[in-house]
């Protein structure tokens, strides 16, 4: 049964930004199961714990207190139990310095939270039926910033 | 000068060399003509001595003669007394004469003769007073005798007058002979001074030159001396020396002001200068003191003195060892104040760190904008829209009319904050140039644009670019904006064209160029169909914030053309506009080229 749902996992300090992304999946009626972390110690208290599902997709939001999105990069890059898992930034700004530092610590996509909410259903439903496989493989800087 | 004193003394000791070999031959002449005095003169002596010889012997034969006929007429012995000593004296004479005659053997062959007659004569004498016994002078025998007697007196008188003829002859021949060396002699001498005068006179004539130059020279020293005292016043520099064999300094008058005492008021010894060196840097100077010893040149040495009334000088001291003409070596050094320097460098310091404070509030000003400013910003913007999607059925026609004004507010400020944003970066520190494909940057440029590109049939053409050293990212920027801005400023009437052209040209040959840094430019000019402007506000659209046109009509935010300019002035490049309304605009870029 669990193997029909994509399972995706959301790690971000601003809740707003929490309720915007879950209910933009619940809107896309895709098979898809959500979970939501506050900040980036509870996300690796989480995948680090026995009972976790490891998602297949996961979003990190850079800005977050206790432990930033970039940490919690570098330590599941770290890991090679997690090395199935896609890592989509999710963050504010598209400053060229972030976007370098997790090109190099090996995100797999970078997104920047649109402003609108169709944009927002638009970018998740693109992001969670990219063929990772493919996208990896071809990956460069250029198209590691998703445009829309 | 020094090439021409090193002649004039060669000069001179060729002068010294000619004189004394005039004086030589001078004393040699005269040494030669007194030796012929003394000769001719002795020569004379000689000649009047053997006259008087053969004077002597004749008046020998005299008495002799005399007493014989005494004695023939007295009959009385004493008268023959002369006749007997006669042959004894004559022949002391003779001796005599063998003596002076012994180098003219002309005179030695007649006195031969002579003293032959002679003996004959003194015979004579005998057979004449022997044939009379009787006293009878009328005895024939007698008679003859006696005249026998007579001839060989006469012919010996004869002999001796052609002796001293000879002699005499001889003596006037040598006097003749002399007296015209004689005559050539002072001439000789007399020429030989004049060209030893003329020499001494060119000699002194030389040197007086020479002493001449010599004094200008100096007086050029002195006012050298002079202007170095003024100059190391004003520059605040000090030198000295150091003939490191014998240890012996000499200070500058100036050196002694730099370290706040009167000139030459102490004695110049490493000792007596360490006592005003901060007692901070006595040991590292000490230490720089002793490599001097043992370098050639040094690198500049910095410390800090301390004048006798507190004040703390900064001084920096350089050196340099030459060799002298006495083969020691002597340290050369000037010593500088650079108390004003060290004071203006630190609060250049102090101005760089404040600056880099002040970037540092701007950088996170930066963040502030980037991030905290554009989440609200964001998250409005989602409600707004969520609330069009989902509840617009529920509002009003004024309450969806307040959501539309809300959503163009929030809009604008977006840009607001995007392009502060792309301002802010643009004036960043860290600017790497690097050789990049400006084909590539371009079409970045215009990928960045697709959207707006293929939503208004934008056509745009361009050259080929060669490779330039550009910071990538701003001039990729700079496309985005002017290309971004020939899209949004176009004519109603027709789809934009913009065409691009490059060329390189030379900065003297156009009037653009300002101040040119490099012979060399690359001119790249962007031209578009658009609303245009006019020429009158060709400058101020590159003003921040300055906009030619309501922000109804046209949604700029007055910063993208003043961010271009910013990245031109990164790269010591202009840019300038030129429009003509609704024809186009025309923007020139010109970038230097290394």
């Amino acid at each position: 049964m669990q193997e029909d749902y994509i399972n995706i996992i959301l790690a971000d300090d601003d809740e707003d930004d929490r309720m915007f992304f879950t209910d933009a999946f619940e809107d896309l009626k895709m098979t898809t199961k959500v979970q939501t972390f506050n900040d980036g110690v509870y996300l690796m208290d989480y995948l680090n714990s026995t009972e976790a599902t490891l998602p297949n997709v996961l979003f990190l939001d850079l800005n977050m207190p206790r432990k930033s999105g970039l940490e919690c990069l570098q330590e599941i890059k770290q890991d090679p139990k997690f090395k199935d898992i896609a890592i989509a930034i999710y963050s504010t700004s598209a400053s060229e310095e972030d976007i370098e530092n997790t090109f190099v610590q090996g995100a797999n996509i970078y997104i920047k939270k649109p402003s609108s909410f169709k944009k927002l259903k638009k970018v998740l439903s693109e992001v969670v039926t990219i063929n990772w496989q493919y996208h990896t493989n071809n990956m460069n800087k250029d198209n590691f910033l998703l445009r829309l | 000068m020094i090439k021409t004193l090193s002649n004039n003394i060669s000069f001179l000791r060729a002068m010294l060399y000619i004189s004394a070999l005039v004086i030589l031959v001078v004393g040699a002449l005269t040494y030669r003509s007194v030796t012929e005095v003394t000769k001719s003169s002795e020569m004379i002596t000689h000649t009047y001595k053997v006259n008087v010889e053969l004077e002597q012997i004749l008046s020998y034969l005299k008495d002799a003669e005399t007493g014989q006929r005494g004695y023939i007429i007295t009959n009385d012995s004493v008268f023959l007394e002369p006749y007997l000593s006669a042959r004894n004296r004559i022949n002391n004479s003779f001796a005599e004469l063998k003596v002076l005659t012994k180098n003219t053997p002309q005179l030695k062959s007649k006195l031969i003769d002579v003293n032959t007659l002679i003996n004959k004569r003194l015979i004579a004498f005998k057979t004449s007073y022997r044939s009379l016994p009787k006293k009878d002078i009328e005895d024939p025998n007698f008679k003859s005798n006696f005249r026998n007697g007579k001839t060989l007196m006469d012919s010996i008188r004869d002999q001796i007058k052609g002796v001293i003829k000879l002699q005499n002859n001889l003596l006037n021949k040598r006097s003749d002979e002399y007296r015209s060396d004689l005559m050539a002699t002072p001439l000789l001498l007399f020429s030989l001074l004049l060209c030893s005068l003329i020499l001494i006179y060119l000699a002194y004539n030389s040197i007086y030159k020479n002493i001449k130059r010599l004094k200008i020279a100096n007086e050029e020293l002195e006012i050298f001396k002079e202007s170095t005292n003024q100059s190391e016043i004003v520059s605040k520099h000090g030198s000295w020396t150091w003939d490191q064999n014998n240890d012996v300094f000499t200070f500058s008058d100036n050196l002694y002001r730099l370290l706040g005492e009167q000139p030459q008021s102490f004695e110049p010894t490493i000792q007596n200068f360490m006592q005003y060196v901060h007692p901070e840097d006595v040991e590292q100077l000490s230490q720089q003191v002793e490599n001097m010893k043992k370098n050639v040149e040094l690198p500049y040495i910095y410390y800090r003195v301390v004048h006798k009334n507190g004040n703390i000088k900064h001084l920096k001291a350089y050196g340099k060892s030459i060799i002298n003409d006495e083969e020691e070596t002597v340290l050369l050094g000037t010593t500088a104040d650079i108390t004003d320097e060290i004071i203006s460098f630190r609060a250049l310091e102090e101005r760089n760190l404040e600056l880099e404070r002040n970037n540092q509030e701007l950088s996170s000003f930066n963040y502030v904008a980037s991030h905290d400013l554009q989440e609200p910003l964001r998250k409005i913007q989602t409600f707004l829209s969520r609330l069009e999607d989902e509840e617009a059925e529920k509002l009003s026609d004024r309450g969806t009319r307040y959501i539309d004004r809300i959503q163009n507010a929030a809009t604008r400020m977006r840009l607001l904050i995007d392009d502060l944003l792309q301002f802010s970066r643009s004036n960043k520190a860290d600017k790497v140039f690097e050789e990049s494909n400006i084909n590539l940057l371009l079409e970045a440029a215009k990928q960045d644009l697709a959207e707006v590109i293929s939503a208004e049939d934008a056509v745009i053409t361009s050259d080929a670019f060669p490779s330039m050293t550009v910071i990538p990212f701003q001039i990729q920027q700079l496309f985005v904006n002017l290309l971004g801005n020939a899209i949004k400023y176009k004519s109603e009437k027709r789809s934009p064209v913009i065409n691009i052209t490059h060329q390189v040209i030379e900065a003297d040959n156009d009037p653009q160029i300002t101040k040119p840094t490099k012979p060399f430019y690359h001119k790249i000019t962007f031209t578009d169909n658009g609303i245009g402007f006019d020429n009158e506000y060709a400058d101020q659209i590159f003003v921040l914030f300055s906009r030619l046109h309501n922000k109804d009509e046209y949604s700029g935010t007055g910063i993208g053309l003043s961010i271009c300019k910013k990245i031109i002035e990164n790269h010591k490049g202009h840019i300038i506009a030129k429009g003509k309304p609704s024809i186009g605009a025309t923007f020139i870029i010109y970038l230097p080229i290394d």
